[in-house]
């Protein structure tokens, strides 16, 4: 049970690490991301190709994957810095995608769908084997905390409030200028860094990945942490990671009670209910369950509020 | 061989032209990129798959069936899900639409497990023209494009209800001001795009295979063909389809044809870059 | 005997402020009313949730005395209500024959002799027939605009700054065509910037101030109101 308990922290972890991660990207500036799994699994293949096929030691092969997803990440972030929310959305779900299918179809390099087998552990002749996961969750919870530190003085900080107070306003962004807008492509690499680090954290824990694990998916169960958690909130996320994960694997012991779910049934179950969940808090809460302190409502939220509108499309021009 | 993949080309984009055409007439009149549209696709091509191989009706009963009950699906979507969020923003519209594609999607695997599937039909040899395969299936699939590209166009330029639908895409206060009714008016467009997606799953069961990711595998190429022709623009979406669905043969000469579905995000990616607002689309105005 | 067009108390804004806090207005059958004020005393927000499309907070419309206020947009125009927004008042995408049309939405009897009619109106747009709205120019559109309203037989016209944007020439022949309408027996609610132009023409007239009513009263008497002119005509002349 102690072990369940050990892996599953370290789970919530890799999940704490996305959130954070996302929250940086949309909380922080507005920039959405649908290709989390792009860059998860980016810093995951990268980190275990580079050990495995070109045998290099961990402590350059698991920063590498970091490296690789910060690198992706000002490429995405560059390209796509023009575009509105919803098709930024597009583009980053393509980029996901796309990572997947190299993943799937260049099985030369990455074994396609058999998975990639990762022997190489951190630390692993350092520690007995019986103490290891709790190391590995340790190292996990570092990773966190010190993203945790990262995004929580990014958020502090002069550049923070002012990526905050922009996010809705991209007419605002453009007046500011250059500036403001290398900030946010910072802040969007940075936040795919962290996902790269969670990607190669993630490779060499489970030591075996395989496309079948980075769908878009992914990206559904780091948007409901974060907007559980209420964006712009790195508290709330914490908590919203673990709260997915507890419903992800309580759905787990469903299994044990009806006999008739089978493995495939009660994964479906599993999706079918966060999706429900997700739409449920949304039209519940649309700021989340702990909303970002000090700060002002979003603004289209708060024309929708008044109901003074009659614009029926929600197209909102009319303010 | 290239005149092969023209062919090909056009199928492929048959295939496509009906859902890019629905999903640009939902995103005229709501302003949001409905990922949904993967579920209802694929509930249309299981609901055609329940008709044929379980209750036993030929194929065009079934179509029937499939166009029906997903309009029905996608009606209550907007009725239960997306109605009450009418006005928030974009992106927590289309958070909401991919959590419901995944949801439709699992309940397909629910009930029917990731099974691969196919339509109970005699199995056909395809007509050579010139050197040039195909098969009967596929004409149809052309002509039936073909149809649907003209009536929409007719529906859309000729009816009252038409021009309401055009009249509330473009400005949509103003529509309720001349005393267009147009919630109705959008509910009207949910249902015809939901009949297109619910034989789109039909199509795309007969040309492909049944399978609980058939919606989402092809999500994307419509998107391509949608943004390429201008989201919005119904009738730059059938262009776009065939651009899309011709680039998508073509790259099988240079690239293995398990990268088919990248063309479509690269082609999204080059469009949006250059021209955000699409090929024939105008920029929206903003104030 | 009361008025064609009762606004009592009405009470309306965007987000968490009242913009038009509790008016009252009056317009007879066939008359014109004009509403003047400086910007942002809330006179076009005023139009606008007479004709619900900003919905009121408080208080209540009364058409014939039908009680209006709080009914979709749809609703009001099918009750003869027909309303010309100032900015955004055309279908850019149709044709101007299809914005008419449009226009006739709620009452398609009759429709030939009314396009007829509103050609008579506006010549100009008998050539314009087949062009798309949005390749238009801004007098055209808010000929477009007004000819729409116009399509079906409306028993109160609400105008927000008809002759906004149009040059001199244009604004007058704008009010001459509103006289005309007037003279057809259809009553007018307008917002106007150009103040005395519109007052000349016009029954009634009302002040706005911060969302409130400052003086109502026979548009002759408000033209001549020395403390008006003071306010708010005096640099308009």
């Amino acid at each position: 049970m102690t072990a369940y308990l050990v892996s599953m922290a370290t789970f919530v972890g890799f999940f704490m690490l996305l959130a954070l991660a996302l929250n940086l990207q949309w909380g922080m500036t507005g920039m959405v991301n649908f290709g989390i799994a792009g860059f998860y699994a980016l810093g995951a293949y990268t980190s275990a190709l580079l050990s495995v096929k070109l045998g290099l030691p961990l402590w350059l092969a698991m920063p590498a994957g970091a490296v690789a997803g910060l690198l992706a990440g000002t490429l995405v972030a560059l390209l796509s810095i023009r575009l509105s929310g919803d098709f930024l959305a597009i583009v980053t779900l393509g980029f996901g995608e796309f990572v997947r299918l190299v993943a799937l179809n260049e099985d030369w390099l990455t074994e396609g769908p058999r998975g990639l087998k990762i022997d190489a552990r951190p630390f692993a002749d350092v520690f007995s084997r019986e103490s290891y996961p709790l190391v590995y969750l340790g190292l996990v919870a570092a990773a966190v905390a010190l993203a945790f530190l990262v995004a929580e003085r990014i958020r502090r900080a002069p550049l923070g409030r002012t990526l905050r107070a922009i996010r809705e306003d991209a007419v605002v962004a453009e007046v500011l200028g250059k500036n403001v807008l290398l900030h946010r492509i910072t802040v969007f690499a940075i936040g795919a860094a962290f996902m790269g680090a969670a990607g190669a954290l993630y490779a060499h824990y489970v030591q075996n990945i395989s496309p079948q694990v980075f769908m878009p998916m992914v990206a559904i169960f780091i948007w409901m942490s974060v907007i559980v958690g209420g964006p712009g909130n790195n508290w709330g996320l914490m908590l919203g990671a673990g709260l997915v994960m507890a419903i992800l694997e309580g759905t787990r012991f469903l299994g044990d009670v009806i006999d008739w779910l089978d493995a495939e049934k009660l994964s479906a179950i599993r999706v079918i209910l966060i999706g429900i969940l997700l739409i449920v808090i949304i039209r519940l809460r649309p700021r989340g369950v702990m909303p970002e302190p000090r700060f002002r409502y979003r603004g289209s939220r708060a024309a929708a509020d008044g109901s003074s509108v009659n614009d029926v499309t929600g197209r909102g021009d009319t303010t | 061989m290239t005149a092969q993949l023209l062919v090909n080309g056009l199928v492929n984009a048959a295939l496509i032209a009906p859902p890019a055409i629905a999903l640009s007439l939902l995103f005229s009149v709501l302003r949001f990129p409905n990922f949904a549209i993967g579920g209802y696709i694929t509930a249309g091509a299981f609901l055609a798959y329940a008709a044929n191989a379980g209750a036993g009706l030929p194929l065009w009963g079934a179509a029937l069936v499939a166009m029906a009950g997903t309009s029905l699906l996608v009606w209550l979507s907007d009725e239960i899900v997306f109605k009450p969020l009418r006005g928030q923003d974009p992106v927590t519209l289309l958070v909401v639409s991919i959590a419901l594609t995944l949801i439709i999607e699992h309940v397909v695997r629910l009930i029917y497990s990731a099974d691969v599937r196919g339509f109970d039909l005699p199995l056909q040899r395809p007509h050579r023209f010139a050197g040039i395969r195909i098969t009967e299936e596929q004409l149809e699939l052309l002509a039936l494009a073909a149809a649907i590209a003209a009536l929409t166009h007719l529906l859309l330029r000729y009816t009252r209800t038409g021009r309401a639908v055009r009249a509330t895409a473009d400005n949509p206060v103003l529509a309720e001001v001349r005393g267009v009714p147009t919630r109705r008016i959008v509910t009207a467009v949910w249902v015809y795009s939901g009949a297109l997606f619910g034989l789109t799953g039909v199509l795309a069961g007969l040309d492909l295979v049944i399978e609980p990711l058939l919606g989402w595998n092809l999500t994307i190429p419509i998107f391509a063909a949608a943004i390429l022709g201008g989201i919005g623009s119904p009738y730059g979406a059938m262009l776009g389809a065939v651009l899309v669905g011709i680039a998508e043969e073509l790259t099988v000469l240079v690239l293995p044809s398990t990268y088919k579905v990248g063309v479509g995000f690269f082609i999204i990616a080059v469009l949006l870059l250059v021209r955000p607002h699409g090929l024939l689309g105008q920029p929206e105005i903003r104030k | 005997m009361t008025a064609l067009l009762e606004v009592a108390g009405l009470t309306a804004g965007y987000g968490r402020g009242d913009i038009v806090q509790g008016i009252n207005l009056s317009v007879g059958a066939g008359e014109i009313a004009t509403i003047i004020g400086p910007n942002g005393a809330g006179k076009s927000t005023a139009v606008k949730s007479v004709a619900g499309v900003v919905r009121p907070r408080l208080g209540s419309v009364r058409v014939d005395g039908a009680e209006i206020a709080g009914m979709a947009a749809s609703e009001i125009a099918r009750r003869g209500v027909a309303f010309v927004p100032q900015e955004a008042n055309v279908f850019r995408q149709l044709t101007v024959a299809e914005n008419l049309e449009i226009g006739a939405w709620t009452d398609r009897s009759r429709i030939a002799e009314r396009r007829e009619r509103v050609l008579a109106l506006f010549p100009d747009l008998a050539r314009l027939f087949r062009v798309r709205a949005g390749h238009l120019s801004g007098g055209q559109r808010q000929m477009v605009a007004f000819g729409m309203a116009m399509m079906v037989e409306p028993r109160v016209l609400l105008l927000d700054e008809p002759s906004a944007g149009l040059s001199p020439v244009m604004a007058g022949q704008m009010f001459a065509t509103i006289l005309s309408v007037n003279a057809a027996g259809v009553a007018i609610l307008m917002v106007e910037q150009n103040a005395i132009q519109a007052l000349r023409i016009s029954h009634r007239g009302y002040v706005m101030a911060s969302g409130r009513i400052a003086l109502a009263d026979t548009a002759a008497c408000i033209l001549e109101s020395a403390e008006v002119a003071h306010l708010y005509l005096g640099n308009r002349q």
